[in-house]
Formats: structure tokens, sequence, C-alpha cells
């Protein structure tokens, strides 16, 4: 089978998933979207008091099972880390941030789109600026450096997370919250969430789709191959909305779940998602499927996104359907200037240093 | 050359980028593509290269100080993944 038509057949059964997720009860346009998910995840364990959007996402947890399993059977499961943790941290804390002042990761931005969202349209200009902006620096010299074999217990800490967080779905402890209104309130049910997760988590992890990584591929290297797996998603999910969901389609800018149009703050909130993306390696989507095969640097990346989303209810700097409240907007600001910044300093940094070759380590970036 | 190609892979984007200038200035044949998903699982960029050229190639990054991670060579009858069909064409 041809690369390209894999890959788009890989990113047709994400999409395909979605629409049916939100046909089953997930909410507007979020079959599936892993930063507002893991931001549900935030809710859940109190990291945030915003009642509406309180709630352990099972598909993440089948996500991460799914990637795990597949990648421990290929031996694609290898326990790495050391590769600028706190550097990682606060590019996922800061892409948080940016998504959800946009309302979504790069996947829902696909799926907004796929649903005639146009607003998510003006994110993915964003969010195309921003990886330009990003693969300026790669082309400068911009690295994390390098990674290193970690004990082998740290590979499992991921997983691990996965099943404690499944128990707290299963068992409904105290205190663990779960929303009784709004988004937080709106699933699909847990077994099919669980198990369309793991689906998602093995077709990510065999096919390596990125959002980020197809954008970068174009504009580097002019390579297709990781957009195909996109607009696999985008076509098929156009597809299963319009055979599953046509009641909810809605072509345009305005009256659009869990959206605003904002045009300035859903490009600059993605500027910031794509920019980030492009210097850790990979849009949440792909750190999540990185972090399920050992990779502790991803880990560190995902908790920057769970701690920058409880930041961004905490703070008030998520948007909702009314707009984007004045924090968020300085935030997404800050987080675009502090980035640049951090970027610019670490490619001065690697200018100056020797580069010395060094067998069997490589780097994420 | 029909039956084997190479493939390298760096740590750093801009040293792909790098080899590849270096590479064409000097006549070489190369392309820079994603790293196959045989020889890892991460989402990087690689280059091919001739395999007659090896040695020569080599040669020329030690001269002019061109960095990379590894040299990898692949045999294409064995494989049957998108990158190696799509070097075949």
């Amino acid at each position: 089978m041809g690369s390209k038509r894999k890959m788009f057949i890989f990113g047709g059964i994400i999409g395909i998933i979605a629409a049916i997720l939100m046909k089953l009860g997930n909410p507007g346009n979020m079959g599936m979207c892993i930063a507002c998910f893991w931001r549900d995840i935030a809710g859940a364990l109190g990291l945030h008091k915003a009642g509406v959007v309180q709630y352990i996402r099972p598909e993440i947890i089948g996500i991460i099972f799914g990637a795990f399993s597949i990648s421990y059977l290929t031996g694609d499961f290898k326990v790495k880390g050391g590769s600028s943790p706190l550097i990682r941290f606060i590019l996922g804390f800061f892409l948080m941030i940016g998504g959800l002042v946009f309302l979504g990761c790069p996947l829902r931005m696909i799926l907004r789109l796929a649903n005639g969202d146009l607003n998510a349209l003006v994110g993915l200009m964003g969010y195309i600026a921003g990886i330009f902006i990003g693969v300026q620096f790669l082309k400068k010299g911009y690295s994390l450096g390098k990674n290193y074999d970690q004990p082998k217990i740290a590979g499992y800490l991921f997983p691990i997370f996965a099943v404690v967080l499944l128990i707290f779905l299963v068992v409904k402890p105290a205190f663990i919250l779960f929303s009784t209104e709004g988004p937080g309130s709106m699933a699909a049910p847990v077994i099919i969430s669980l198990l369309a997760g793991a689906i998602v988590g093995i077709c990510l992890q065999r096919s390596r789709i990125c959002t980020a990584g197809g954008f970068r591929d174009l504009i580097l290297i002019r390579d297709t191959h990781f957009l195909w797996g996109i607009l696999g998603i985008f076509i098929f999910t156009l597809i299963g909305n319009l055979v599953l969901n046509f009641e909810k389609f809605n072509f345009g800018f305005t009256g659009q779940p869990i959206a605003h149009n904002d045009f300035l703050f859903n490009f600059l909130g993605m500027t910031l998602v794509g920019l980030c993306s492009i210097l850790l390696g990979g849009c949440p989507i792909r750190q999540t499927i990185l972090a399920s095969q050992g990779d502790t640097d991803a880990g560190i990346t995902v908790i920057g996104l769970i701690v920058g989303a409880a930041f961004a209810h905490n703070f008030g700097l998520a948007a909702s359907g009314n707009g984007v409240p004045t924090n968020g907007k300085i935030a997404v600001i800050i987080g675009i200037v502090f980035v640049l910044i951090l970027a610019s300093s670490i490619v001065l940094n690697n200018v100056k240093k020797v580069s010395k070759d060094s067998k069997g380590v490589s780097a994420n970036v | 050359m029909e039956n084997s190609c190479c493939v390298v892979t760096f740590e750093i984007t801009q040293h792909s980028l790098i080899f590849e200038k270096k590479l064409r200035d000097n006549g070489f044949e190369v392309k820079l593509m994603p790293v196959p998903r045989e020889l890892s699982s991460s989402c990087g960029i690689a280059a091919y290269i001739n395999c007659d050229d090896k040695a020569n190639i080599l040669s020329l990054c030690e001269d002019e100080n061109v960095i990379f991670e590894k040299f990898h060579e692949v045999n294409l009858n064995k494989s049957k993944s998108w990158f190696f069909k799509h070097l075949k064409k």
C-alpha cells in the first residue's frame, strides 16, 4: 500500500472515530481533543475549579493504553529522557494557554473545521504561522539537546498514571470532581470512549501522525507524508459529520459550539500552539503518544499541559463561547514573547557550543 | 544501489539541512525525508544518499566537519515500507 494512502487511512480512522464520539455524546466538535481532555482531567483532579469542565476522559486513558501496548509489542517502547525537561514543561504550559484561548488543540482545530467552523480556519492560519516561526529556529540550530537512557520504571510511570485515572473514573471517589453541567458533563459511554481511544492510540503510534510535523515537513523539506494523515482526519471527520451529525453541521463563524469569533486571538492563540509544538518536536497528541512509549521528556511536557490548563482556568485565562477574557489575551502575548526569547537564547547557546558526535543517543527535536 | 539504499539520521534538524547543502554543493545526490518507520518511531528528518557515494560522503563530512548521527544501510528487497517503495520509483 502506498505510504500516503496508508497515512490517509490512519488519519481517516481517527476522523471517523471523532465523528462517532460526537454522535454518542461528546461535546460539539470535541469528539477528540487532547488539550480539552487533559484540561477536563486537570479539573476532575481538582487542579482547577471550573465546574463545567471536570471529567476523567476515558479517551485519554485509551490512547495511553493503546500506544503503550503497541509500542511494547513492536519494540518501539524505549525509555529515554533528560533533554531539557524544565524547558519542555514551560513550553507545554504555554502551549496549553494558547490552546485554551483558541479553545482546542490542533486536532480539535481540524475537527472544528470539518464541521464548518470557519473560526478554525483562522486558527489554522495562526498555527501555520507559529510553525513557520518555529521552523526558522530549527534552521538556526535550535535543539533541546540529546536524550539518554533512563531507568525502565520511568517509562512505566505514564501508563501507571493512566491506570490510576481509570480507577478514579470507575470508583468515582469523593475527591474526584465530575461536571454535572456544561461540556464536562457531555460524554460518550465510558467503554466506547476507552476502546475508541485505544484504537486512536494505536493508529497514532504506528503512523506517527503529528499535526505540527506535517506542516513542518511541508515548510522545511517540501514533504507531504505526514500531511496526508491530517488530510485523512479532516476528510473522514467531514464525511462522518455529514452522515452522523448532519443536524449539528454549521458552516460559518457564528453559533459554533465551544468556540468564539475573536479573529485576532484565534490566530494568536494557535500561533503560540504552533510555535511551542515545533520547539517541543510535536503537538499535544504526539506528546501524549511519545509519553506512552517511554519518552519521559514528553511525559514532563504533558504535565506542563495539565498545569497550564489548571492555571488557565484558575487565573481566568481560558476563553469560552463568550470570547477571550483580557487576562487570556495578555497571557497569549506574554507567552509568544517569552517563548521567542527562550528559543532565541537556546539558538545563541547552541551556536556557541561545540557539537560533539555521540553515538546511541538522539534528541526529540 | 538497486538493492540497497543508505539513510543518514541526525540529532538536530539543522544538521540535516547543512548535510543536504554540503552534499549538493559537492555534486552528490541527496534527498531529505521523514525518518523511515523501520529505523525509528520518531518523526524527525533523515537524508537518503546513494550507497555508492558512502565513502566519499564520509570523507567530505570529516573534511568539512559536517555532523550526522548515523549511517544506515537498508536492503530494499527486504523492506516493504512506504519509504523504500518511494525510493524504488
